[in-house]
């Protein structure tokens, strides 16, 4: 009896700790996007997670609400086109030239530290657009980090909420 | 080209950007309703310009663990971007007095997303932005040629908003409108141009930059009170974004219609102020006037000012059209020096060159010799028998365009021999320099050496065709020619002919009058007064009858004419017999609609009567009174079962009747009246109206009864009464 006991509790300890880890635990990260002085339409910016591969994980926030312009985030709208998930709660308005946004964007624990990273993408219609406006890798340092862009994004401010 | 440089810039401009005007406007007019809409939803926070800045910000602190920003929109609406205590993000509508929060941001709808872009870039992204902006120019240019024509047409800058006089209803509602929406045209275009020169970066918002040196700060605490948020009310902010992190270094960004100030978050101190530069102010108002964002009234207005411009283009086209098709005279087929008939035209429109092409026609197809040009080409010709000239009036009487220099030409340029000259006139009634320009080319042609007239000069109002086939009879007659005026004809516009039935037909009386019933085969709408327009077979000219309704049936009465084509065509008929001809409306001759009219007079003589046989009938509850001349007792018999049975049934109140042939009493229509002076003065002075049909002499007579009635009895001239529209005559 007190074998079959041992089983139960150690069934129940398997089965707490299994789905600890199926729920992945979450942070919420402030995130301000300072663009340039540029002129010209408001900026289409994508922020999305990407795995140590170098591939799009998951889209964190998307500044621009018209879907017709997403195309000409070229290199994300590849993937976002076509998995499609949903991103209506994250999406805010386009920013101007010299203009600032500051967002709320979920991060899965578990990808700090781990070789994620996380990238900037941005495109001003009739303009350029920059794949890696600002991509850095996340750690507990870089999530509390200010980090200069490369095109329209004058820097990256990232902050734990 | 006889088009003025103004009538043709104007028409060019329409043509060159109509279909990016027409997309422009009906997306403008969808995109109207995106602020109505806002407006009308229910966010809106009274007495913002009472509530301080400061007191907000403590307020948000206090509900919300995070503040990211707080804006104040063009509806005074409150919105904010939160972080609640447990952690979540919120964004939406707030109420400023308690942080609560009252709901999303309603997302724009598709319609609105699709029909700007629509509007602003056609879906062509640069390219479309550009011709958008273009065709906004031009409408601009357009708008500003209207006025200069609207100005020409009314003669004088001071005279704008002067009373237009209505000639067709295009013309008069593209005139009315156009002024009435000038204004709202002018700025939507010019705010529309200039957002699209800053997208374009001709015109750029070069905001100076913030220089921030915290070295130089010393950030002590809190200052009480006195800080830019103490001063600043909700209304006046625009958005205030908060520091990022509790950083001494990230602080508040506070937004407003001026200027954005850089505040430290914990002192509450200035740290930088740019004020905007003027564009940015332009570029605000632009977008306000231009969007109607935050008024629903502006958007109303900028609404039908849209739907005003749709109008336009509508009724441009459709008077350019109509000018196209008889603007240009005829390619001459003889040489000036050839021709014995010369043909002067004058037009500011091209209105009258169709009539003076059909007259041209009928003249080659008479075998004539005849050359026809412009007043301003106006030169010797050698061979040159008679001279014509056809031409209209422009504005207060002065010369159409293409005739401008024809009267000081006429002076200089010698003609070798003789030539007879006749002259018409083209006007409107309507205008008090009616055929003015045309009588100043009379009496020039009369006082020059080598002209004789041959006719007099004949003015014709509202182009009528008929009118001017008259003349043609005449003028041929006049220079003995046998020319065929059916010929003449230029209305495509014109009525389709209506099948009649003839129901009954009286015989003969001793004046040689008889009356005729005609049932319409197809249903019809018409009213006594109207006119019946006939064109026998026998010479093509259209001769129009006085026609009375009895119980939907068209009743005229006729005088047989020994030689009269008309009357002699409606004598033959018999019942049964079917006629062609179209029913014109004649409203200045129906019974008075106005419930002001309780009472009318209806005066007639002879066949006058016709289409007062079909009003004394009528039902209509106002007073008639009836007065009609005629010959002899046998005359009225014609009429008088039908009289009769109208004082029976009350539908007609009085009949008075003057004989002049019988018993030597040698009575007219004017001496009955005069017997009866307070049947004249009562109605007139109860805003009653006098209707006169018959002869011109007999009307003529009668016009001075009246006068003698209404200056003793009622110590005014008639004038008074004709001016307000109380005496109505058709006669003949």
């Amino acid at each position: 009896m007190k074998k079959s006991k041992l089983i139960v509790s150690l069934a129940v300890l398997c089965l707490v700790l299994f789905s600890f880890t199926a729920l992945p635990t979450t942070s919420k990260y402030k995130c301000m996007v300072q663009m340039t002085n540029y002129s010209g339409e408001g900026a289409y910016i994508a922020i999305s997670l990407i795995n140590p591969e170098g591939a799009y994980e998951k889209t964190l926030y998307v500044q621009g609400d018209d879907e017709e312009w997403y195309h000409d985030i070229t290199e994300w709208w590849k993937f976002q086109g076509k998995v499609r998930a949903e991103i209506d709660a994250f999406t805010g308005a386009t920013i101007s030239g010299g203009e600032r946004a500051i967002s709320v964007i979920e991060i899965e624990d578990s990808k700090i530290n781990a070789g994620y990273s996380i990238r900037f993408e941005s495109a001003v219609e009739d303009q350029e657009y920059y794949t890696k406006d600002v991509q850095f890798v996340l750690t507990s340092e870089s999530v509390k980090s200010k980090t200069e862009g490369t095109g329209f994004i004058r820097y990256v401010r990232l902050m734990p909420n | 080209m006889t088009l003025s440089i103004w009538r043709y810039s104007h028409l060019t401009l329409a043509l060159a950007s109509f279909v990016f005007v027409f997309l422009a406007t009906t997306t403008g007019i969808v995109l109207a309703f995106q602020p109505i809409s806002e407006q009308l939803q229910s966010y809106k926070i009274e007495a913002l310009d009472q509530l301080d800045l400061d007191q907000t910000v403590a307020t948000f602190k206090r509900q919300y663990p995070e503040v990211i920003t707080i804006e104040v929109d063009a509806n005074q609406f409150v919105s904010a971007s939160v972080i609640t205590k447990n952690g979540t993000a919120l964004n939406g509508y707030f109420n400023p007095k308690t942080a609560a929060f009252l709901g999303e941001k309603p997302e724009v709808s598709n319609l609105f997303k699709f029909t700007t872009n629509l509007h602003r870039s056609l879906f062509l992204k640069s390219t479309g932005r550009f011709l958008v902006g273009l065709g906004s120019f031009l409408l601009f240019l357009i708008a500003f040629s209207g006025s200069i024509l609207i100005i020409k047409r009314q003669s004088g800058i001071k005279r704008f908003f002067a009373k237009i006089v209505k000639e067709d209803f295009s013309q008069y509602w593209h005139v009315v409108l156009g002024r009435l929406s000038l204004i709202p045209i002018v700025i939507i275009t010019l705010t529309g141009v200039y957002l699209s020169l800053l997208k374009f970066d001709v015109i750029t918002e070069d905001k100076p930059a913030h220089n921030i040196d915290f070295s130089n700060n010393a950030f002590a605490e809190k200052q009480p009170d006195g800080t830019v948020f103490n001063a600043t009310t909700l209304a006046q902010v625009v958005s205030l974004e908060f520091p990022f992190s509790e950083d001494e270094e990230d602080y508040y960004t506070l937004k407003q219609d001026s200027k954005e100030l850089l505040v430290h978050q914990y002192s509450g101190q200035i740290l930088s102020q740019v004020n905007y530069p003027m564009t940015t102010f332009l570029s605000d108002w632009s977008l306000v006037l231009h969007t109607g964002k935050g008024s629903i009234w502006w958007s109303i207005v900028l609404l039908i000012a849209c739907l005003n411009i749709l109008f336009f283009i509508y009724s441009g086209f459709k008077m350019t059209i109509k000018r196209r098709q008889n603007a240009v005279l005829p390619k001459n087929k003889i040489a000036k020096d050839t021709a014995e008939y010369i043909i002067l035209v004058g037009s500011e429109t091209g209105s009258t060159y169709g009539l003076a092409t059909a007259f041209y026609k009928a003249l080659l197809a008479n075998g004539q010799s005849v050359f026809i040009t412009d007043l301003n080409s106006y030169t010797t010709y050698k061979n040159a028998k008679q001279l014509i000239v056809l031409t209209s009036t422009y504005g207060e009487g002065e010369a159409p365009i293409n005739a401008k220099q024809f009267l000081s030409v006429l002076n200089t340029v010698p003609q070798k021999q003789q030539i007879q000259y006749a002259v018409v006139g083209f006007g409107s009634l309507n205008y008090a320099a009616y055929c003015k320009y045309a009588q100043l080319v009379d009496a020039n042609l009369q006082l020059h050496p080598q002209f004789q007239p041959n006719l007099e000069l004949c003015k014709i109002h509202n182009q009528s065709e008929m009118d001017f086939k008259k003349w043609a009879l005449q003028w041929s007659k006049s220079v003995g020619l046998d020319l065929d005026v059916a010929r003449i004809k230029v209305s495509s516009t014109q009525r389709k002919q209506l099948a009649f039935t003839v129901v009954s037909k009286t015989e003969i009386n001793i004046d040689n009058t008889f009356v005729l019933t005609l049932k319409p085969n197809k249903r019809l709408s018409f009213k006594s007064g109207d006119l019946l327009s006939v064109i026998p077979e026998q010479d093509g000219v259209a001769r129009l009858y006085s026609i009375g309704k009895i119980g939907g049936a068209i009743v005229i009465s006729i005088k047989k004419h020994e030689f009269g084509v008309c009357s002699n065509y409606f004598y033959n008929l018999t019942i049964g017999d079917q006629i062609k001809g179209v029913i014109k409306p004649n409203p200045t001759f129906n019974l008075p609609k106005s419930k002001r009219v309780k009472s009318v007079v209806l005066i007639a003589n002879g066949t006058g009567i016709g289409p007062f046989l079909g009003m004394m009938q009528d039902t209509n509850p106002v007073v008639k009174h009836l007065f009609w001349g005629g010959r002899t007792t046998q005359s009225l018999q014609l009429y008088k079962t039908s009289i009769d049975a109208s004082l029976n049934s009350g539908s007609l109140t009085s009949f008075n009747m003057a004989l002049s042939q019988e018993n030597n009493t040698r009575l007219y229509v004017q001496d009955v009246i005069a017997k009866q002076q307070s049947i004249i003065a009562e109605v007139l002075k109860n805003n009653g109206v006098i209707m006169i049909c018959g002869s011109i002499a007999m009307q003529n007579q009668v016009l001075d009864t009246l006068n003698q009635i209404t200056t003793s009895r009622l110590q005014q001239p008639l004038s008074v009464f004709e001016h307000n529209n109380q005496i109505v005559t058709d006669c003949y």
